[in-house]
């Protein structure tokens, strides 16, 4: 196997008794775009300082083209960092947070002018070299620090959540800048969010992280397709979750039965389980049919409707299985079922093979 | 104009400030006023007193003594508190307020206590002197009181609280991400130190430095208890003038003196900052 050009290897930090993050193992290859994905309290951040050097790990490794940086203190990592808060110097121009790496650097004068410029360009903030910090917007300030990361060309660029106290529209203006500029330099981008759309967006690859631990690292299509755990299949998309029990399991593929006794057969399940253990059958939406009519045996579940809402494009109908567990489908327009719909409805929930999973529950 | 701008503006308020002008006014203006006029009317009318104290060279001995002491104090106690600021504000709080009330319990413990204990420390058979000769690193015991050195070692201790205080006020609010972005910049502790913390804490330093610097030019008690009477400032010009002398005059033009400069002092500081906050 190759050395990979980043490696996150078996990092572990603890805090007393809280574990922040728990044996994270990553390869990263040189120009990747990987992004860290995973609710709050997750250890996201905790993994990205210990890459930056403000923390150090309890247990592990980091290791840039097979090199171990950790006892490399952080002004010597030659890492870029853009924070979640404002980060820019208050006290200097724009002009003069992009040069101060060189500055510190002891570059001379004519290239710090040079690349200052060359890097403001490259955010789109020509000729804001005399702004002070104060006087910009936020998205224009989290530009500047960009700029001022990028100056510098680090072989990584770091970046903890920071879009998340810019409002919607900013945010993905920015989400596309922040593309444009890693195709234009090629830099190796370690991102952190809690936003599942601004990972999809973004990222070449990304790792999902619960409680410490990664869950699993993927490209957006194959998380969204094969969800390892029952974590990543709830936290990428917007599926529906009905509980039950195993009722069979043959290889990787599972029978489920719930509580009124109602079965599906042929899932395929992920994770280990046996005959009577809790699962959940997931169903991914977009694959999921109403159908006036039953599908084969084991093949579709009878619901009862329970509201009705028009949405432009599509039509939500919220409907409840036989046991009581609540589910969207969504109807496109010009459905043949859309406008004649009404509460209390009996129908018939279907899906294609490749939208339904089943999860171990635990 | 502008003041008039002002006046129209807050007019309706005129009425409440009457009272703390009229207290300003009788306990500012008026015994100011009354000093200034005993300055340049006793013994006689004229400017003599001011010509005596400017033309003098024992005058201007204690001038030169009271400002150079005065500045030595306020740079030693700026080197001092910025690290100790730096230390309170980002150690864990129960720390720093035990570390705190014990800085504050000295500022409230009666100030000729503590510059008594001083002189006791410093003496030739002091503690200090003593120490430094059982450590071998000198031979002979220090002159350290009745001199200037006694006199800096004092007030330097005096002053300490006046600056830690600003400097924790600025320092504290200094996002600690911005030095860890300045450590990812690649700047080494010196550099985000002189490049970033100390342009941040400016306005704190330069406010408490101006504290400390105007209340050691008019300071007495230090002076006059571990300075001994060869090394005179200002203050005890004043109080020898008046007490001892009974010399209105002379006391009166060296105070107003010393107020002029203090004025002085406060509005370059004023406009300084004015200046940068416009920016
Ligand atoms: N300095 C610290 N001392 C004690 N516990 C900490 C410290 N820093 C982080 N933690 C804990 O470690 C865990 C992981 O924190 P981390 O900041 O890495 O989460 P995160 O995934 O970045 O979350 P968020 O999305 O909220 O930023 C949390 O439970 C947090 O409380
Ligand atoms: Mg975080």
């Amino acid at each position: 196997m190759t050395t990979p050009f980043l490696h996150i290897n078996g990092i572990r930090k603890t805090y007393g008794p809280v574990v922040a993050s728990d044996h994270v193992e990553l390869a990263i290859s040189e120009g990747e775009f990987m992004t860290f994905l995973g609710p709050s309290g997750s250890g996201k951040s905790t993994t990205l300082y210990i890459l930056a050097g403000f923390q150090d790990p309890t247990a592990g490794d980091i290791k840039l083209r097979g090199q171990s940086i950790l006892s490399t203190p952080s002004h010597k990592r030659n890492i870029g960092m853009v924070f979640q808060r404002y980060t820019l110097f208050p006290h200097l121009s724009v002009g003069e947070n992009v040069a101060f790496p060189l500055r510190v650097r002891r570059m001379g004068q004519s290239e710090i002018a040079e690349k200052v410029k060359r890097a403001l360009a490259l955010v789109r903030l020509d000729g804001f070299e005399d702004r002070m910090p104060a006087k910009m917007s936020g998205g224009q300030q989290q530009r500047v620090a960009l700029a001022r990361a990028l100056v510098y060309d680090p072989p990584v660029l770091l970046m903890d959540e920071p879009l998340s106290a810019l409002d919607k529209k900013l945010r993905e203006e920015i989400q596309v800048e922040i593309r444009r500029i890693h195709q234009e330099t090629g830099v190796t981008i370690l991102y952190v969010t809690h936003d599942q759309e601004e990972a999809l967006r973004l990222s070449d690859r990304i790792a999902i992280f619960n409680k410490g631990k990664i869950e699993q690292v993927g490209t957006g299509p194959e998380l969204y397709a094969n969800p390892a755990t029952h974590f990543v299949a709830d936290f990428i998309g917007d599926s529906a979750f009905l509980s039950g029990e195993l009722a069979g399991v043959q290889g990787n593929r599972a029978a489920l039965r719930f509580a009124n006794g109602q079965k599906v057969v042929d899932i395929p399940l992920h994770g280990a389980g046996r005959q009577g253990q809790a699962a959940d059958l997931m169903l991914r939406p977009e694959r999921v049919e109403l159908s006036a009519e039953a599908g084969a045996e084991g093949a579709s579940l009878p619901v009862t409707v329970q509201d009705i809402t028009f949405l432009g494009n599509c039509t939500a109908v919220a409907a409840r299985t036989d046991w009581g567990d609540a589910m969207t489908v969504r109807l496109n327009f010009g459905h043949p079922l859309a406008g004649r719909l009404a509460r209390g409805d009996r129908l018939h929930v279907r899906w294609s093979p490749e939208a339904a999973h089943a999860f171990v529950r635990g | 104009m502008f003041s008039a701008i002002t006046a129209g503006r807050r007019g309706s308020g005129l009425g409440f400030a009457l009272p703390a002008v009229l207290l300003l006014f009788a306990f500012f203006v008026v015994p100011v006023a009354a000093l200034l006029t005993r300055s340049v009317t006793e013994p006689e009318l004229g400017l003599q007193n001011y010509a005596v104290l400017v033309g003098s060279s024992t005058y201007a001995r204690i001038f030169f003594n009271t400002f150079f002491v005065s500045g030595v104090v306020t740079l030693i106690t700026v080197l001092i508190a910025f690290p100790v600021a730096w230390a309170l504000a980002i150690m864990p709080s129960r720390w720093a307020s035990i570390i705190f009330a014990i800085i504050l319990l000295s500022m409230w413990t009666n100030l000729l206590a503590r510059t008594y204990a001083w002189m006791v420390l410093l003496q030739q058979t002091g503690l200090i002197n003593r120490s430094l000769m059982a450590l071998g690193l000198i031979d002979a015991p220090l002159q350290l009181t009745n001199n200037l050195v006694g006199v800096t070692i004092g007030m330097v201790y005096i002053m300490l609280p006046f600056m830690i205080l600003p400097l924790m006020g600025v320092i504290k609010k200094i996002d600690p991400a911005i030095l860890q972005a300045a450590a990812l910049c690649g700047a080494t502790k010196a550099q985000a130190l002189r490049r970033v913390l100390i342009p941040l804490a400016g306005p704190g330093i330069a406010s408490g430095a101006l504290m400390v610097f105007v209340m050691s030019l008019g300071y007495y008690v230090t002076p006059s208890l571990l300075g001994g009477t060869a090394n005179m400032m200002l203050a005890e010009l004043i109080a020898q003038q008046v007490q001892s002398l009974v010399n209105w005059g002379m006391g009166g033009a060296a105070a107003f003196l010393l107020l002029v400069v203090t004025l002085g002092l406060y509005a370059v500081q004023l406009r300084f900052f004015d200046a940068k906050e416009a920016r």
